[in-house]
């Protein structure tokens, strides 16, 4: 459907998948990115269909690394995009900062989506801020067409000024679906050319002085495009006193709640929100006595605006964040939290009795069981857990990492201590082995891995640091919706190649005990970690078993018949399998332990368990 | 049509953001403008799903406003009930009565409400709701991974769905890849024929 050529015909897209029919309408011939909610669709859609679109597409290994193939293919002259979560930023940050000052050839568009309220992330950053730190400007879609839209004048902007642009859009823009409305298709280039220009391309000092002066230089012709952009318009002129700036998801509340309260209100929608049109700010501030703010998380764009004010505009009132929190500061925001806060600042007061609803709803839910979510049945990850928990107790600091395997701290595994950031379990476990003087194991997931855990996992060897790294390998990268990884033997654009071992990655940093297991063989698997954690000096383990979900899935199409699990008359309703595994396969219904069919993939964890055999399974015989 | 909005609450795996996909594409189809709404990832392993379809002339905000629901379509008794903020009088509940029992259940032994329990809790909100058996009549259809199309057959044959039955059944086959289409097109008739025969013994 992507790859329809058709304009104007209109079609419902997710908003990343409208990044990704940008990308094919902008002709953009190199894709990179590293998997990550809510950006995974974008180089998923893309890995789809790249050989059939004539342009290259690559999963790389980490975010900064897709940075850097990104900025060799745009200064060969090739329009290139790379997509990443908004922590992504974080590891590509390096690279980012000085091909500001480089610059591109060819256009070079960066997305990185921002996750307010933390659906699936470790944090809710507000990634507007590295406009400022990096000078670089940033468009910001308010839905999928927008999406579509802004990665083509993304485009067009970053060949005009030489410079890479951000296209920030948030989980509400890119995990929702609305009309798109097609453009014409464009043959992306793949060949480029690189021309030796060492004083704009070799960051040493004393060519990175002059670079920062040119890149100040494109930030001030960035700012005339703001000031001139489609992207930046009032699109609501009122007649009162009120004047309302937003931007991205925030701006589809704002509209909404202006209507909902009956304000008469301006309202100024920005989408390219760095540089910001000063002169237009100037203007909207100067025709208002009341301007309110209403953006996501931090307050990026009330800064802004109030050092506009205090030059040109010091007497109008801006509400906001900064000095009351008219509007939540964290977490994302909608149609209730901003009716809210314009009803507070106006005086207004809302059609809708909130109160009223929140307590008949709490009322109502107070007894409800809850949901979190839990690793899948027949997740291998249960299996390595069950083991480490086993051979470690209770009382062991287990490190754990970015992936599915951090939902090892639910009950009643509970098997992780700290979490912060993709390979930082290998070095936090040194740390607190270091100066605990304890057994620690660092937990990490194969594609988490490659990502972030060689450089920790050199530095416990050169450090001589005594953990045992736990890779749980379930051989893709699940969390993210099973993207290949250098470990999978296959590439983006679906093609073979040379499967990356993890073994041989640890002897090869010098890891002196290494060793493979099935997490379903317990009794192995324990007897190795129960060596590994004797070893006196680094040790790795890697617990290999594929996804349960992209086991079955191969299974379905190649006709194999998944055999559930039984329990049999001998079980006692002893209740040890539901208590030690948390499987959600295992309930009780009529007060008697069974199995439900649909959801069992016949791992035979349980049957392990069992302390009376009452489990039959056909992979255990 | 200025607004209409329907709320999708389920668990992981009943297959919601397929059936918000179909609804939504419906929509479009009619020359509605559509925003529909869905969190992926972490929330997708077993835990709750939501989706927030709406649809209208002037829909800005990808989610639905407390107290604003013309649908609310319950994959899920308890999920239902999770999602009544939505409600108001005027809602229409249109619940499958399948539990999926929560981890919690198995693990602590909280125990599931009755359904009796759970239809009184939805009739503090709103008078009008209709209970399917989603999961026998997608086993019925053939595969039990049709209850969400079972559901929309069922959405269809009420006076309140905002979009006509053969925008909805062209969407389903554009949508369901098409080895999987003729036990999906028997899920969306029997949801129909279930929830028509429920609402004429109601006016009768």
């Amino acid at each position: 459907m992507l790859l329809q050529d058709k304009p104007e015909s209109r079609v419902l897209l997710l908003g990343n998948e409208a990044i990704a029919r940008g990308v094919l309408e902008a002709g953009i011939g190199v894709v990179t990115t590293y998997p990550g909610t809510p950006a995974s669709e974008i180089g998923d859609s893309i890995s789809a269909i790249a050989a059939e679109a004539g342009l290259y597409m690559e999963y790389s290994t980490n975010e900064i690394v897709a940075v850097e193939v990104a900025a060799g293919t745009a200064n060969s002259g090739v329009r290139t995009l790379t997509a990443m979560k908004h922590v992504g930023l974080n590891v590509a940050a390096d690279a980012v900062m000085t091909l500001a000052y480089i610059g591109v050839k060819g256009g070079y568009v960066i997305v990185t989506a921002d996750d307010p309220e933390c659906y699936s992330s470790q944090n809710e950053q507000d990634t507007r801020f590295y406009t400022l730190l990096s000078n670089l400007p940033c468009l910001e879609p308010s839905n999928p067409q927008e999406a579509k839209d802004m990665t083509i004048s993304a485009i067009e902007i970053s060949e005009r000024l030489e410079l890479p642009v951000l296209l920030r859009p948030t989980t509400r823009v890119s995990h929702t679906r609305g009309p798109v409305t097609y453009g014409k298709l464009t043959k992306p280039n793949l060949k480029g050319e690189f021309i030796k220009d060492v004083r704009r391309m070799v960051m040493v000092p004393a060519n990175a002085r002059p670079m920062h002066i040119k890149l100040l230089e494109k930030l001030r012709r960035a700012k005339e495009i703001s000031e001139t952009s489609l992207y930046n318009n009032v699109v609501r002129e009122g007649n009162s006193e009120l004047g309302i700036i937003s931007s991205s998801s925030a701006y589809n509340y704002a509209v909404e709640a202006a209507e909902l309260l009956g304000l008469d209100a301006s309202i100024l929608k920005l989408g390219m929100t760095h540089p910001l049109p000063e002169k237009m700010i100037k203007r909207f501030l100067g025709n208002h006595e009341k301007i309110v703010i209403v953006e996501e998380l931090e307050p990026y764009l009330e800064m802004q605006v109030k050092i506009i004010a205090k030059d040109h505009a010091p007497n109008v009132k801006i509400f906001g964040k900064m000095n009351k929190l008219y509007f939540p500061r964290k977490g994302e925001l909608s149609t209730r939290t901003v009716t809210k806060g314009l009803a507070e600042i106006t005086g207004k007061e809302s059609p809708i009795n909130f109160k009223k609803i929140d307590d008949e709803y709490a009322d109502i839910t107070k007894d409800l069981p809850s949901r979190p979510p839990i690793l899948c049945a027949g997740c291998p990850h249960r299996a390595s857990f069950y083991v480490i928990k086993k051979t470690t107790g209770e009382k062991t600091i287990c490190t754990t990492d970015i992936g599915c395997y951090a939902l090892g701290i639910a009950p009643p595994l509970k098997v992780g201590d700290i979490l912060i950031c993709m390979g930082a379990s290998i070095g936090t476990a040194q740390g607190i082995s270091k100066v605990t003087g304890k057994n620690t194991v660092a937990i990490i997931g194969d594609s988490t891995f490659f990502h972030a855990a060689i450089p920790g996992l050199v530095n416990a060897v050169y450090n001589n640091h005594k953990v045992t790294l736990a890779v749980l390998d379930n051989l893709t990268t699940a969390m993210t919706g099973s993207q290949p990884h250098p470990g999978t033997g296959v590439t983006g654009m679906g093609n073979p190649s040379a499967k990356i071992l993890i073994e041989k990655v640890a002897e090869g940093c010098g890891v002196k005990y290494v060793e493979v297991v099935d997490p379903f063989n317990i009794k192995e698997a324990t007897m190795i970690l129960e060596k590994a954690l004797q070893h006196p000096g680094p040790s790795v383990v890697v617990f290999r078993a594929p996804c349960a979900l992209m086991e079955a899935r191969q299974k379905r199409r190649t006709g194999i018949k998944i055999v559930p699990c039984k329990v049999t008359d001998k079980c006692t309703n002893c209740m040890v399998c539901i208590k030690l595994l948390g499987c959600p396969a295992l309930i009780v219904k009529d007060e008697e332990v069974t199995i439900t069919e649909t959801l069992c993939t016949g791992c035979g964890l349980c049957v392990s368990v069992c302390p009376y055999n009452a489990i039959e399974c056909k992979r255990n015989g | 049509m200025k607004e209409f909005n329907i709320v999708l609450a389920g668990v992981g795996g009943q297959g919601i953001l397929l059936a918000a996909e179909i609804l939504g594409t419906a929509a479009l189809k009619e020359g509605l403008n559509v925003r529909v709404s869905e969190i992926h990832g972490m929330a997708q392993r077993g835990g709750s799903v939501t989706s927030n379809i709406r649809m209208g002339e002037r829909v800005l905000a990808p989610t639905i406003l407390e107290g604003t629901a013309d649908i609310l379509l319950g994959f899920e008794p308890i999920e239902t009930l999770r999602n009544l903020r939505f409600a108001s009088g005027k809602t229409f509940v249109l619940m499958n009565n399948e539990p999926a029992p929560p981890l919690g259940l198995t693990t602590k032994m909280i125990s599931y409400p009755s359904s009796d329990e759970i239809t009184k809790k939805i009739r503090f909100f709103t008078k009008n709701i209709v209970v399917m058996e989603a999961a026998e009549l997608a086993k019925e259809a053939g595969s039990i991974l049709t209850q969400n199309v079972v559901l929309i057959g069922g959405l269809a044959a009420t006076e309140k769905a905002p979009v006509k039955i053969e925008s909805l059944k062209d969407s389903i086959r554009e949508l369901v890849p098409e080895k999987y289409l003729t036990v999906n097109m028997k899920a969306f008739e029997l949801g129909y024929e279930s929830v028509q025969r429920k609402t004429k013994l109601w006016s009768s």
